[in-house]
């Protein structure tokens, strides 16, 4: 474990200050009803949400654009993503073991994640469908920052996780002073770390561990399928808003350029084929579709959790289908 | 982008030749800018540019480098507007893909290769490769259908086919026509003739979804275990990489832990007939 270092507010906000005018820096800025990521200027760093639960897009976006041209030459410069919580660095478990996979390695993909530097950081309170713990989540990050970010009232602790999280604590000690945090302030963040993860465990304690799920939704029959996707409008918006789903369609522009655009299986014909077969044709067996991918056939193929319990798909729903409550309803049925 | 291969990128071929093998149904023969290697049952993604692409496996012979020969029969929104092409037009191709048929597994063996319609593509270059090996195997039988002589394609190659020694050939159309005389009926029917020992054999399928899934069912009740029997399966495709997710059938990505697939690994997967 690397050491922890602490530094105030104020000396934080006005390094970011610095700091913004020369590299990219994303943090979640608070809207009227929800926070989402925003290019850092000197005007919104003091809108900044620290250690709340997820900002509206998920990381996914910063490493898989919506839409990017995969032929041209689309360098970009290296940038900070500040504040994102543990539930989406997570994800990029999965999203690397796809987009880095050995035999097709995506050099956009890694391109991207070697030149973000990731500053994680705790989750004090959670959101009504937070559920990272019922896979096996913390809802502090573990994986994938290269620095942690926590608070104890107006001050602002920083742990690197990784050789670019150490050489960015460097550069940020050359322009202010950080001083080692103490045990017991440790101590503390330790104790409101362990308070929101029994909250989160209390608060699901009904829904089956992913493993279960898995098991659970292999077993159910159609009739719930079809309850359950009844008011689904195969809008995609699940899919699109998903820190794990990463569908995407090949889209051609002259010169052999290859654009990559965000694809999802909810989408009518996402499977149709010439001769005329979709096996994705009813609605109900496309509303299955993801639920199995995500529990059953990913985890028979990847080593990745599939699904990090964020819950967006639940709140991006227009259907106002909830996961949760069918697998509720499935695990009480078992 | 790194300096490593862009797997996105197409190398060029260009298109040397237009051959019209049915009212529905043409080759293309295509020389890529450098030599080109693929194993028989392996797929390409082939672009026209600015347009699209869709994934083809190419019918000709893997041991020829220098060209190789696309069937494409005009099915919708790419192939539409490939069949339109002529000579001299540059195309793209990204590949090979996937995986291809198992050719050790067919040595020593009867090699029964059932084939319908536009399946004939992917098994033309099959039967390339195991006349060049034709010593390696035991005997080949080929049933091939379709609905009628004039959408038989490969005409001149049949018979090319059937001068080889360990080559049998059968063909059946649904509709016959005065011309045709040979086989009348579903291609499973051609089964019921022929004379191979099963127990010491293996068998291909590749051709319309209809005719995989009772082709299948027949090689089955004729006693073919079921990791003998060898399947080329088509679903929607976009990127060929196993990342895309649109060719997703159970835990596999047909085009890269496919397309070539046993029976047996397949058969408790949703929709495989679809
Ligand atoms: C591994 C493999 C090998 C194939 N080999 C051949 C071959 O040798 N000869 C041949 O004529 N056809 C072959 N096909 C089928 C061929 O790819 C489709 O007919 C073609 O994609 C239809 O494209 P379209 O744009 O004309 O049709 P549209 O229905 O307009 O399709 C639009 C897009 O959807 C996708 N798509 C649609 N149908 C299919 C399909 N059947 N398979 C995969 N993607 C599809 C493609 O990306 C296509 O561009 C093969 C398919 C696969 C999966
Ligand atoms: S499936 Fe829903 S809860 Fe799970 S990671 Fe995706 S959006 Fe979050
Ligand atoms: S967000 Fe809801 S309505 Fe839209 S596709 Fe997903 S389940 Fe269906
Ligand atoms: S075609 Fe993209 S994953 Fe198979």
């Amino acid at each position: 474990m690397s050491k922890i270092v602490k530094l105030s507010q104020e000396n934080w906000s006005d390094l970011l200050t610095g700091m913004a005018k020369d590299y990219h820096i994303y943090a979640p800025i608070q809207y009227s009803n929800q926070q989402d990521y925003e290019l850092l200027n000197e005007y919104n760093i003091k809108d900044i949400v620290y250690n709340h639960p997820k900002p509206a897009t998920p990381l996914k976006t910063f490493l898989l654009p919506i839409k990017q041209n995969l032929v041209k030459d689309n360098r970009f410069k290296p940038s900070v993503i500040l504040g994102i919580p543990a539930c989406d660095l997570s994800a990029v478990n999965i999203l690397s073991e796809i987009y880095l996979d050995k035999d097709f390695k995506d050099s956009a993909y890694e391109h991207r994640l070697e030149n973000y530097i990731f500053i994680g950081s705790d989750c004090y309170s959670m959101q009504e469908h937070c559920h990272c713990t019922s896979y096996g989540f913390k809802p502090y990050p573990t994986e994938n920052a290269d620095i942690v970010l926590s608070r104890l009232d107006s001050t602002v602790f920083l742990q690197s996780l990784t050789p670019k999280g150490d050489k960015l604590i460097g550069l940020i000690e050359s322009k202010v002073a950080l001083v080692k945090a103490l045990e017991e302030e440790i101590n503390q963040i330790n104790d409101k770390r362990e308070r929101i993860t029994h909250q989160l465990i209390e608060k699901n304690k009904d829904i089956p561990d992913y493993t279960k799920t898995g098991e659970l939704i292999k077993q159910a029959k159609e009739e719930i399928w079809k309850r359950y996707a009844d008011t689904c409008v195969s809008c995609g918006a699940c899919a699109t808003i998903c820190p794990t789903c990463t569908c995407f369609l090949l889209i051609d522009r002259p010169g052999f350029e290859k654009v990559r655009q965000l694809d999802a299986c909810q989408l009518p014909a996402f499977a149709h084929v010439a001769a005329g077969e979709d096996p994705l044709h009813e609605l109900h067996v496309r509303f299955k579709n993801r639920y199995m991918c995500k529990y059953v056939w990913k985890p028979e193929k990847f080593d990745s959790v599939a699904c990090t319990g964020c819950g967006r798909c639940i709140e991006a729903c227009i259907g106002k289908i909830n996961k949760n409550e069918l697998f509720v309803e499935l695990n009480r049925e078992d | 982008m790194t300096a490593s291969r862009n797997i996105y990128q197409c190398i060029k071929a260009e298109i040397t030749e237009v051959i019209d093998e049915s009212p529905t149904i043409k080759s293309f023969v295509l020389r890529p800018e450098r030599e080109f290697e693929f194993k028989t049952g392996q797929f390409v993604e082939l672009t026209l540019d600015g347009f699209g692409e869709a994934p083809f496996t190419p019918s000709s012979s893997p041991l020829e480098k220098e060209e190789i020969q696309i069937t494409v029969m005009r099915a919708g929104y790419v192939t539409e507007k490939i069949h339109q092409l002529k000579p001299g037009v540059i195309m793209g191709i990204r590949g090979p893909y996937g995986r291809g048929y198992p050719l050790d597994k067919f040595f020593d063996k009867e090699v029964l290769v059932l084939g319908g319609g536009c399946g004939f593509a992917p098994l033309r270059s099959l039967l390339y490769n195991l006349k060049a090996e034709e010593d390696k195997i035991k005997k080949l039988v080929f049933c091939y259908g379709s609905k009628t002589p004039a959408e038989c394609i490969y005409k001149p190659y049949i018979n090319e086919l059937r001068q080889v020694k360990k080559f049998e050939v059968y063909r059946s159309v649904d509709r016959p026509d005065e011309t045709w005389t040979e086989e009348v009926g579903v291609v499973t029917n051609l089964l019921d003739k022929i004379a191979i020992n099963v127990d010491d054999s293996v068998a291909v399928v590749c051709g319309p979804p209809v005719m995989m899934k009772f082709g299948t069912l027949k090689l089955l009740e004729m006693g073919y275990p079921e990791d003998n029997i060898y399947l080329s399966m088509e679903k929607n495709m976009s990127c060929g990489l196993g990342k895309c997710g649109h060719c997703m059938m159970g835990k596999y990505f047909v085009c890269k832990d496919g397309p070539v697939f046993s029976y047996d690994e397949v058969k408790d997967q949703p929709d495989i007939w679809q």
